[in-house]
């Protein structure tokens, strides 16, 4: 047999294993995943711009994130970045230096980006694959926290519980804010000025890396905190967020919304 | 590998030729608050060392890469050092076989093609093993398999595809008579990934396709100064990253015709595609992976602020592209051509949305380009070039945010020939638009001093008023720079010092963000 013949029986033969064709039929597209029970709260950081197109199907993604899991997926909006906006006299701006303190530390690349539970860069299509993951996941702390405004001031109490052996890391506590109406470009190109900006990133209550944290299991630990309300946030929308972190990621997190004080 | 092309080539009893290239460029950072340059350590570097060794029956190559401390503007895997390539080819008689690390483009590239292009970090080569065969005469056929290279590690999808270019011309000598040449050929390129969750939403999972197919079709006919080539791609469900995990085909249809005779030359060309990116990891992002390339129907401009907007091939949303090109040399001692004779140069580039019907056009301009380019010398010692380049370039479509902007662009280039080995280019620019950053100006001198140096200074200012919808504040800067260049023999070394804004570098219609940086740049350009 020629080399010739030989190769277009090979050639021949190859086609016909590699083409094996996979069509997916139309409705056929999705398959039902069963939504397993939390085994703990997951800290989503989405690090997002106003001037980012595809940002709010990030925001989407943490919407359905939040009604299927409610308070188990705490999200955080981080603007910042090359397409953050810090404002100027014409449009509200919502990126702070912090945030693209933040965005450089991780070695971002693109936004919208996610760090779930601080295990490194996750596109939004992952999101929700990465959150089931952690969610799966039993913490070795428990966390709750209050956070009361008087006079100006919130006053922020957080409380830890070890469960299983000694953790050590990084207590953070970060202030929120909801309900914030201001400019976003759209996916289609649009410029939205009255879009709706949920869980935004204000201010770190307790220094930029937070303060050094350590409990044993069977501990309890409370830690106070104030921080003083900046003239430019809405009170009645903001929530704090805490969250133990080292460097095996974060090892629990809790949300809790600011209550005025009469 | 180095020890088998030894053997071979020992067997051959023939005599290997080495040759190879080293291409370092090197950044000694300085930050700068004004412009938003960062420094990443003290020093940064990409550097290439290409050898290839050559013989008769057996070739073989290598390529070491130190990018451990990349300059900035790569992705994150960029970064990293080592041996990046590594090939042997055997030859027998016109047939071939590669095995390691190969370059391969299978018609014009729309459903195969693996190229490297360095300013862009671009390696999409595949590693795995390629036969190409001539079993009579006027007929290729290849076939070949791999993995592709990302970075420093390999795409999770096995590339596989085959390719028949036949040369009808070759059968009929009545053709070859007539100045007619005629092919056809056809492609096909099968994707395999394995299964993996990636959620719709926090209950549903996308029933992902294994294996994604993609056949291209094309003929090309030249008679005497006249040529046509048409090509038609089409791949399968591809749902991805880039498509929002649409389950749509994709296609490709391109049209492109050209006349080419002593100082007349025309080219019109059309393309529509829709949902043809097409990578190796469909869940990945940024410049890497890709199996594809389509041409860009844009002319690739070098002078600076013509270069300031250019346009990158939208491959998952789709395009129409139209490009016209008219040259025309006016002789000498004509009217119009003078003394010394004068070059015409228009070029027409209009890239459009689609709709999901064939022939109907989307909304959105993505990109216009209107340019004019006259060339002429002036005396014998000084010969001038003109632009004039009206443009449209969508922004929020191109780079994701920032609306269109409409510029106008004037360009003036004039060498001045002042001693038989002294030359002096001149450039100046401008840039008007009401949009984003406003107006630019830039000029340039450039001293050649034949046969080893040349030294540059240039400075780009952005005198006008940002866009305060985009911008937090006007940014009047000057982007500065001076370089000197030494050329001996096969050597070439180049110093400078400046700023480079932000922005985009593009080539072929492929782009990469490149930062603002300051500081002293150092080039070493060797071949041997």
């Amino acid at each position: 047999m020629s080399g010739s013949k030989l190769f277009t029986i090979c050639l021949s033969l190859g086609i016909f294993l590699l083409t094996a064709c996979d069509h997916i039929a139309e409705g056929d597209e999705l398959i039902h995943v069963k939504q397993e029970p939390a085994q703990r709260v997951v800290l989503l950081e989405d690090f997002t711009g106003q001037r980012c197109v595809n940002c709010p199907l990030g925001s989407e993604v943490i919407e359905q994130l939040q009604e299927a899991y409610g308070d188990n997926v705490v999200a955080v909006g981080i603007h910042g970045g090359p397409l953050g906006f810090k404002g100027n006299a014409k449009n509200v701006g919502l990126a702070t230096d912090l945030g693209d303190e933040y965005y450089n530390h991780w070695n971002l690349e693109y936004q919208p980006v996610g760090l779930i539970n601080r295990h490194g860069a996750v596109n939004y299509a992952d999101w929700a694959k990465v959150v089931k993951e952690e969610l799966a996941k039993t913490a070795a702390i428990g966390m709750t926290a209050s956070a009361t405004l008087q006079d100006g001031t919130i006053n922020i109490v957080v409380e830890a519980a070890g469960k299983e052996g000694t953790v050590s890391g990084k207590l953070q506590v970060w202030v929120l804010e909801d309900g914030i109406t201001a400019m976003q470009m759209m996916p289609d190109g649009s410029t939205n000025r009255d879009y709706v900006h949920n869980h935004v990133f204000r201010a770190a209550v307790n220094g930029s890396w937070g303060d050094i944290f350590t409990i044993n299991e069977a501990e309890t630990m409370k830690q106070t905190l104030t921080q003083a309300v900046d003239a430019s946030w809405n009170t009645a929308n903001l929530s704090i967020v805490a969250f133990v972190y080292n460097d095996n990621g974060v090892e629990q997190a809790v949300k809790t919304k600011v209550i005025s004080e009469k | 590998m180095l020890c088998a092309l030894s053997f071979y080539t020992a067997k051959a009893q023939d005599v290997a030729t080495v040759s190879g290239s080293i291409q370092s460029d090197m950044l000694f950072p300085q930050s700068d608050s004004d412009i938003g340059a960062t420094k990443d350590g003290d020093f940064n570097t990409n550097t290439y060392i290409d050898v290839l060794m050559q013989s008769r029956h057996v070739d073989g190559g290598f390529r070491m890469e130190y990018m451990e401390h990349p300059l900035p503007g790569f992705e994150n895997d960029f970064k990293g050092m080592g041996l990046s390539n590594a090939w042997l080819k055997f030859k027998m008689g016109d047939n071939h076989l590669t095995v390691g690390s190969f370059y391969e483009q299978f018609g014009s590239g729309f459903i195969l093609r693996t190229y490297e292009e360095r300013s862009l970090g671009i390696d999409n080569s595949l590693f795995g093993g390629r036969l190409v065969v001539k079993p009579v005469k006027g007929v290729t056929m290849k076939v070949l398999s791999g993995l592709q290279r990302r970075y420093w590690s390999k795409s999770e999808g096995v590339v596989s595809g085959a390719d028949a270019e036949v040369n009808i011309d070759e059968w009929f000598s009545g053709m070859q008579e007539h100045d007619m040449r005629l092919s056809i050929g056809g492609s096909w390129v099968n994707k395999y990934e394995k299964d993996e969750d990636i959620f719709a939403d926090p209950t549903h999972r996308y029933n992902l396709p294994k294996y994604v197919n993609a056949w291209d079709a094309r003929i090309n006919l030249n008679k005497g100064p006249w040529g046509v080539l048409v090509e038609y791609a089409r791949k399968s469900q591809d749902p991805s990253f880039d498509n929002r995990y649409s389950y749509r085909d994709g296609h490709v249809a391109m049209l492109s015709t050209s006349y080419s005779k002593k100082g007349l030359s025309i080219l019109l060309q059309a393309k529509r595609s829709e949902n043809m990116s097409f990578r190796s990891q469909r869940n990945m992002m940024g410049t890497s992976t890709f199996i594809n390339h389509l041409p860009a129907f844009t002319l690739d401009h070098t002078y600076a602020l013509a270069a300031l907007y250019p346009y990158a091939t939208q491959l998952a949303k789709g395009e129409w592209a139209y490009q016209a090109e008219l040259g025309y040399n006016f002789k000498r001692k004509s009217a119009l051509g003078g003394k010394y004779g004068m070059n015409l140069k228009l070029n027409y580039s209009y890239v459009r949305s689609i709709q999901e019907a064939w022939f109907k056009w989307g909304s959105d301009t993505y990109y216009q380009d209107l340019n004019i380019q006259l060339s002429r010398r002036m005396t014998k010692d000084f010969k001038l070039n003109l632009m004039y380049m009206n443009q449209r370039y969508n922004k929020t479509v191109i780079e994701g945010e920032g609306g269109m902007i409409h510029s106008n662009i004037f360009v003036a280039d004039g060498m001045f020939q002042l001693a038989p080995k002294t030359t002096l280019r001149a450039e100046l620019q401008y840039l008007q638009t009401k949009q984003d950053q406003g107006d630019w100006m830039y000029g340039l001198l450039e001293l050649s001093l034949a046969p080893h140096w040349m030294i540059t200074v240039s400075d780009m200012w952005n005198h006008g008023n940002s866009d305060m919808e985009a911008y937090e504040e006007n940014t009047h800067y000057h982007y500065y720079q001076g370089l000197i260049t030494y050329n001996i023999k096969s050597h070439r070394i180049q110093l400078g010092y400046g700023r480079t804004r932000a922005g985009y570098n593009c080539s072929g219609g492929v782009c990469r963000y490149v930062p603002a940086t300051k500081g002293v740049t150092l080039s070493y350009n060797y071949n041997f």
